[in-house]
Parts: C-alpha cells; sequence; structure tokens
C-alpha cells in the first residue's frame, strides 16, 4: 500500500470561499474535498492518508510560516507522492500549490504533482520544479485533473516508462532528452516532411523549438579614471592551468574549475602553464598562456597606470562540450569569490 | 552528371585463399589484404577480424568507417586522397553493400574516436552494428600523437582507405545485382515541370575547426578549413570526393562511409521531378573564426539566392562551437527568403537541462533533432573487445572519462561501461539515418 498526501486551499477544503482566505495551515487525517476523487482515481493500492488545508491569502503573504508549519505536520509522517490542486485557472492557489510541492520536494525527496490551467500564472512559475498537468479552467473539470494525476502518479510509482511531457499532458520542464521514434521514422523523411510543409505554407512543428534567450545585459563601461583605481580579474573557459593540471579540471564537459595565484608573475610562461581544453587546437595558447590569460598584457596596463592592478587570482575551467547548467552554476561560484573580495572588473576570456 | 552504383549485397564475410565475392560471401585473403594495410611503413602492428550484426563484440577506439568499392573503368575511390585527382559524381562505380571496413586503433584512441558494440542492448547506438564489417585493427608510429587527445589517425585511416578498396576491386569485372542511378540535369536545362517545383537546396557543413592541417575532412583531398563554401554536385559527395576528417566527438562525426551513403541526398533524390526540384549541394564548412563563419553564411546565402532556390536544409557536423555556424547558416537564408530547415543533434547535457544548441536564433523555426550527445549510456560487459576497452577512459575520447566522483570511470574492472553518447561512433547519425529525436520532460 502505498501513501499520499493532497493540499488544497481554503474553497476546495470546504472552509469557505474569499472571506476564509486567511485561513492557517491544518492537517486532517483522511479525505476532504478532491481528496475523495484521488483516493477513487488512485484506486486500491493507495491511500490517500491526509489532506491539508490552507487558506490562499496564509500562504500568498505568510509564506514562509505556512511552509514551515506545513513541513512540520508531515514531519514523521510516511507518504510516497505529494499532491496539490488542482488549481485550475486560480492565480494565488497555483502559486501556492508550486510553492507547497517545491518544498515538501526539497525535504522529503518525494515526487510531487499538481495541475494547473496553462494561463495560471503558477506554471511558468514552477513548470521547471515539477509535474504541474494541464488542467481545465475551471472547478468543472475537477474530475478530469484529478483523473490525469493519478494516472501519471500510478506509471511514475510502478516505474514505468514515462512518456514526454506533451504525450503524458503536463507542462514540459525544459529537460530534453533523446528518444528512440517508434515506429521509426529517420531524419531524412522527417526533413521532407517538414521542408513539404514549410514550403506550402502549412502548419509544423520544429522538433527544436526555440526557448526565449537567456542573455545576460552588457554591464556599463568603467571610466578610465575609475578603471585606473581598481583591481581587474581575469575569469577563462579556455583551460589554462599550471602544466600538471592541479584541480584535475576536465578537456571536456568540465565541472570543476581552479584558481591560480599570479600575483608573483609579469607573464605565464611556456611550460609553466598550458591549455587542458579538447576543443581546439592548443598550439598557440601552450607555445604563449598569455593569448588566452593575457596577464603580460594587464601587467603593461598596469604600468601604464591605465588599470589599478591585476586581481591574485585567475580562475579556469574548460567551454567545450560544457553544459548551460555547468557553465551558470561554476560562473555564479566564481564570480560570488569575486564580489566577496571587493573585485568590480573582469575580463571573462573564451576560445 | 550521371553516377551508376552497381551494388553487391554481402551476405557474409570470411577469411580464405583468395579475395572473391560470389553469391553474397566474401572471401578475404587475409594475408593479401594485410600487405596492402602494411605499404605504409608506419603502421607496427595490424590484424583483421570479422563482425556481424548480433555478434557480442565491442569495438573501440573507432576511428573510421568506409564502403570497400571500385572504380569501374579505373582511378581511384578517392579522387585527390588515393590517387590522382579526376571527376567524382559522373561515370560507374560498384560497391559492397550492407558491409564496412571499419579502423580500430590497438590501443590508443582520442577525442575524435567512438565505440560500436555489435550486439546485445548497445547495438542500437550505432549504424555499423546493422553491417557486415571487415575491421582492421591496427597501430602505428605515430609517436607524436599517441598521447594526444587529438589525433590525425592518418596512417589508420589511409589504411582503411586502401583495403576499401583492395576489397571492392574484387567486384570489378563481376555484374552488380542492382543498379542505383544518380542523374540531375544542369540547373538551367531542367524541364519546365521540375522548374514548376520548389527548388530545394542542401547545405553541408563538414567538419572544419581545426586550424593545423591533418584532422579535417577533405573535399578532393583538400583541406575543409581553407575552402570557402562552393557549389557540388550531390553526386561528388556520393562518389568518394568527401573525406571524413579525425575531430569532433564521435557521435556527431560523419564517417567517409556516411558520405558514401549520405542518406539525406538518396531522399532528396527521391523527391526530385515529383514534389521538388533538387538544385545541388553547397559544400560549407564549420571554421572557428567568427568572421569566417559570417564569411561562410554569407556565401551559402548568396548561392542559394543565385540559384533561385525557395528552400534549404542544413546539416551540420558537429556540435557546440559549430552551432554558431549552423544558426548563421539558417538565419542568413531565412533573411535572403529561403525557406530553412535545420538538421543537426543537440548537447542538453546529462540532466537534459541545458541549452541544446550554442548559438539560437528564433528564425531557426524549423529543425529536425537527431539526439542528445550527452546522454549517459550504461552497457553491460561484452564478451569479446576488438582495440582496446581502457582506451574509452584513459584517452580522452568525447564521451568517456578515467574518474568521475559520482560515476567513477568510464571502464569499470567487470568490462562493463559508462559513458555519454558522445564517443557513440557516427551515433547521431545526422546524415539522416537517425530515428531517435529530442523530447521534452
Amino acid at each position: 500500500m502505498k501513501k499520499a498526501i493532497l493540499y488544497i486551499n481554503q474553497f476546495f477544503g470546504q472552509i469557505g470561499g474569499e472571506e476564509m482566505a486567511d485561513h492557517a495551515p491544518e492537517i486532517r487525517e483522511g479525505l476532504v474535498g478532491p481528496a475523495m476523487e484521488l483516493q477513487k482515481q488512485l484506486g486500491d493500492e493507495y491511500q490517500v492518508t491526509h489532506t491539508i488545508i490552507c487558506g490562499d491569502n496564509f500562504m500568498g503573504s505568510r509564506q514562509e510560516e505556512a511552509i514551515k508549519t506545513i513541513l512540520g505536520f508531515l514531519e514523521g509522517k510516511e507518504f510516497d507522492i505529494f499532491f496539490a490542486g488542482p488549481a485550475f485557472r486560480a492565480g494565488r492557489y497555483g502559486s501556492a500549490c508550486g510553492n507547497i510541492c517545491k518544498a515538501v520536494k526539497e525535504k522529503f525527496n518525494v515526487p510531487v504533482i499538481t495541475s494547473m490551467n496553462e494561463e495560471n500564472p503558477g506554471v511558468e512559475m514552477f513548470k521547471k520544479d515539477m509535474y504541474i498537468f494541464k488542467g481545465g479552467a475551471s472547478a468543472a473539470s475537477m474530475r478530469k485533473d484529478v483523473a490525469a494525476m493519478a494516472k501519471f502518479a500510478i506509471k511514475l510509482m510502478n516505474g514505468e516508462e514515462l512518456l514526454s511531457a506533451e504525450e503524458e499532458g503536463y507542462f514540459g520542464r525544459g529537460i530534453r532528452k533523446q528518444v528512440y521514434l517508434n515506429p521509426p521514422v529517420n531524419a531524412a523523411d522527417r526533413v521532407i516532411n517538414m521542408l513539404l510543409k514549410k514550403i506550402r505554407g502549412e502548419k509544423f512543428q520544429s522538433e527544436l523549438p526555440i526557448p526565449p534567450s537567456d542573455l545576460v545585459p552588457i554591464a556599463p563601461a568603467i571610466s578610465p579614471d575609475e578603471l585606473s583605481k581598481i583591481k581587474v580579474a581575469m575569469v577563462t573557459s579556455g583551460g589554462i592551468v599550471p602544466v600538471g593540471n592541479p584541480d584535475r579540471i576536465q578537456s571536456a564537459s568540465a565541472t570543476k574549475w581552479g584558481k591560480y595565484d599570479i600575483s608573483e608573475l609579469d607573464d605565464l610562461v611556456e611550460g609553466e602553464y598550458m591549455t587542458i581544453h579538447a576543443g581546439f587546437d592548443p598550439a598557440a595558447a601552450n607555445a604563449d598562456p598569455d593569448v588566452i590569460v593575457p596577464l603580460d598584457a594587464l601587467r603593461a596596463y598596469e604600468k601604464e597606470g591605465k588599470i589599478g592592478g591585476v586581481y591574485k587570482y585567475f580562475y579556469a575551467t574548460v567551454g567545450t562540450g560544457t553544459t548551460q547548467a555547468e557553465a551558470a552554476r561554476m560562473g555564479r561560484e566564481i564570480a560570488a569569490e569575486l564580489v566577496a573580495d571587493g573585485v568590480k572588473a573582469v575580463i571573462l576570456t573564451s576560445t | 552528371m550521371r553516377l551508376e552504383i552497381g551494388n553487391f549485397y554481402v551476405k557474409d564475410i570470411v577469411f580464405g585463399a583468395k579475395t572473391e565475392f560470389k553469391d553474397g560471401l566474401l572471401t578475404i585473403n587475409k594475408e593479401e589484404a594485410l600487405g596492402v594495410v602494411f605499404e605504409d611503413e608506419h603502421i607496427t602492428e595490424a590484424d583483421l577480424h570479422i563482425v556481424k550484426p548480433g555478434d557480442m563484440v565491442r569495438l573501440v577506439p573507432v576511428k573510421e568507417a568506409i564502403e570497400a568499392r571500385c572504380r569501374v573503368g579505373g582511378g581511384p575511390v578517392f579522387p585527390g586522397v588515393t590517387g590522382e585527382l579526376m571527376q567524382a559524381g559522373d561515370g560507374k562505380i560498384h560497391a559492397l553493400k550492407d558491409s564496412s571496413i571499419l579502423v580500430v586503433g590497438r590501443h590508443w584512441g582520442g577525442f575524435q574516436d567512438g565505440l560500436i558494440d555489435m550486439g546485445g542492448e548497445g547495438a542500437k547506438y550505432t549504424y555499423f552494428s546493422q553491417l557486415k564489417n571487415l575491421v582492421l585493427v591496427a597501430d602505428t608510429d605515430e609517436d607524436f600523437e599517441k598521447r594526444e587527445q587529438q589525433k590525425k589517425n592518418h596512417a589508420l585511416r589511409w589504411a582503411g582507405m586502401r583495403l576499401a578498396e583492395y576489397v571492392g576491386k574484387c567486384v570489378e569485372n563481376l555484374e552488380p545485382e542492382e543498379t542505383e542511378v544518380y542523374e540531375l540535369e544542369p540547373v538551367t536545362k531542367r524541364s519546365a515541370e521540375v522548374n514548376a517545383l520548389p527548388s530545394v537546396v542542401l547545405v553541408l557543413q563538414p567538419q572544419s575547426q581545426m586550424e593545423e592541417l591533418g584532422y579535417n575532412d577533405l573535399a578532393y583531398g583538400w583541406d575543409c578549413n581553407r575552402m570557402l563554401p562552393t557549389f557540388m554536385h550531390p553526386n561528388e559527395v556520393l562518389d568518394g570526393a568527401m573525406i571524413s576528417g579525425s575531430f569532433m566527438p564521435c557521435s556527431s562525426k560523419w564517417s567517409t562511409y556516411d558520405f558514401q551513403n549520405f542518406p539525406m541526398i538518396k531522399r532528396l533524390y527521391q523527391e526530385h521531378g515529383k514534389t521538388i526540384n533538387f538544385l545541388g549541394v553547397i559544400m560549407s564548412n564549420l571554421n572557428v573564426a567568427l568572421e569566417q563563419k559570417q564569411r561562410a553564411a554569407l556565401f551559402v546565402a548568396q548561392m542559394a539566392k543565385s540559384l533561385g532556390a525557395d528552400s534549404a536544409i542544413v546539416a551540420e557536423e558537429g556540435y557546440g562551437n559549430p552551432d554558431a555556424d549552423f544558426i548563421a547558416c539558417i538565419v542568413a537564408l531565412e533573411d535572403a527568403g529561403v525557406k530553412t530547415i535545420g538538421l543537426t543533434n543537440e548537447c542538453t547535457g546529462r540532466d537534459g537541462a541545458s541549452q541544446p544548441l550554442v548559438a539560437l536564433d528564433e528564425k531557426a523555426n524549423a529543425i529536425v533533432s537527431c539526439g542528445n550527445v550527452s546522454e549517459l549510456i550504461e552497457l553491460p560487459p561484452m564478451e569479446t573487445v576488438i582495440g582496446e576497452l581502457e582506451s574509452l577512459a584513459r584517452d580522452g575520447l568525447s564521451g568517456g572519462w578515467s574518474n568521475d566522483a559520482i560515476l567513477g570511470p568510464s571502464v569499470r574492472e567487470d568490462g562493463s561501461i559508462i559513458m555519454e553518447n558522445n564517443a557513440m561512433f557516427c551515433g547521431d547519425m545526422v546524415v539522416g539515418w537517425s530515428t531517435k529525436t529530442m523530447k521534452e520532460f
């Protein structure tokens, strides 16, 4: 017997409407409102043991307290899976379902499932963090939405093969995986199919929908006067490391970065520094590592007074094959160190 | 141009007294064949094996795959590479189908080399597990690159081509079971019916990222890094004008066999005169400097426009840095009013959560995607290994590693492996074979 717990708001918890939206979190043994339908859809192998009810305003305005209280309720309770909603098009309810699911997943490491309408702002906020099923606009689709969540939950718990977001009916979580088409259709056929549709102005579906770009705005320029007073740091994805690669940074698909003391150096010389990057011809960089980490040029600027100095470390990792997620994490870690040390200007070199 | 490919279907391969082809049986005189391999003094050690679909055999580090062929009436199978320059794509060749020559390093692998499982659950990851293969496993005295992650693999790749010509020679004077004919009228001399169809150009972006010569794909023996986009007849590609290089994570690579059999080209031929007017191939490249990328995109768009292409297909041999060429080329074509389809694979990371291509543009609104290079693949031990299994972990293969804090090494003591799709030999089959796609979860 697998155990489940459901989160709902004050309205579906039969406490009351908008006037009761400040209702503090409570947990009840057994089934309240939509929990009955959920139990029915999950069947005899599952038991919905508790229903948690919380006012939408309470979760919205006193979120930290609400989550803390609910996580406290769950402490020591046995449950294999956690549900919230369905929230339909109700914005505050959707946000509440997302927040509590995220917290439960993080703390108890159990699968969490909710359901919202595509127009619910909670979808954009939380779809990357959990399974949000595509639900109806109003409570009229309660039975259907609960059934979709339950059906998927059973597949998930049984370890059955899970299909894509579109096929299963939840909002994509931004996770792209390769799958073998069944029945098989080769790429050449798919190209011709798409080509003819595009030529004829018919509707077609790209296999790689281009997501909105994730660009960091370029920082405003530093004035020459300010630049002459501050130290400049160097960070590279070009794989320059001391010979021997002391931090064992990977030559491709890197997950590590290193920092190297250059406070006593004026130049990175051949034989002492090298690149371990496997994505380009290393000859030029090995002959003169300054072509990627331009310490010699920065020292010259320092002497001329153009910059206030060179930061004592340079930071390095490898960019080839490195995923955006890993690159962003390493970037955040390096930036945190630099900011903590008061660095205000960084030269980022790639290859 | 008219190319006739006479096909001989290989049902089985055996070693025997005489190299010959009879009733589907390909017999190889091992000693004579090895003699061809050893014509290059840089080959220090060599052996031949036969592997077939379903064999519980793992091959690694695989460096190249080539279809055995001969040019009827004489001439090299690979003009400008294995012999004098001559026009490819016009005339008659004989080909041994359902089989390939695979070249495997005896010990040393590199960034660009891959793995093939002939049987078991790993077989689906490469095209070559479906073929009957003659495997050359050899070592060389190219000590300058023995421990380099990037290898030119010159002696081994050229030995593979010589072997393909040697084996192909045995069907020179035989009558093929079937003949495929590839013929396109000159662009300005086509019938009114064909001209009325939407015209399509195929833009290929073969690998050319290395500045140093010896690593990149070759066009008639010319390094693709040193060329500007040029107009080619599709028959030239099918007939040995293009040679695979020795650079790029392996699942993204196009082997010489892939060029010789290019399914996207063959598919366009099928549609020619029916639904489309196939104009030909614009052979571009994937150089690393931004200006070179921009220049290539300019040339491609201009050529497509001058040819009057209504539509284009752009395929890239690689990922990462080449994604910038791929997207730039699609954008330039769309800006020139050419309706464009992209053909590529993706790098979404082991967790699938990363940006799929390095460069993106909303104008690239029609893409066929053939897989995720970083998908993790775990496979059980194999009864037989040809080559050296440890190379996957030791030699910097793009999908292997010597150690990982969580996953451990790619090659385990019991012979089981864990790797990224990156090291599957030509596994993403962007040339058109791939039945993989990418879906969001």
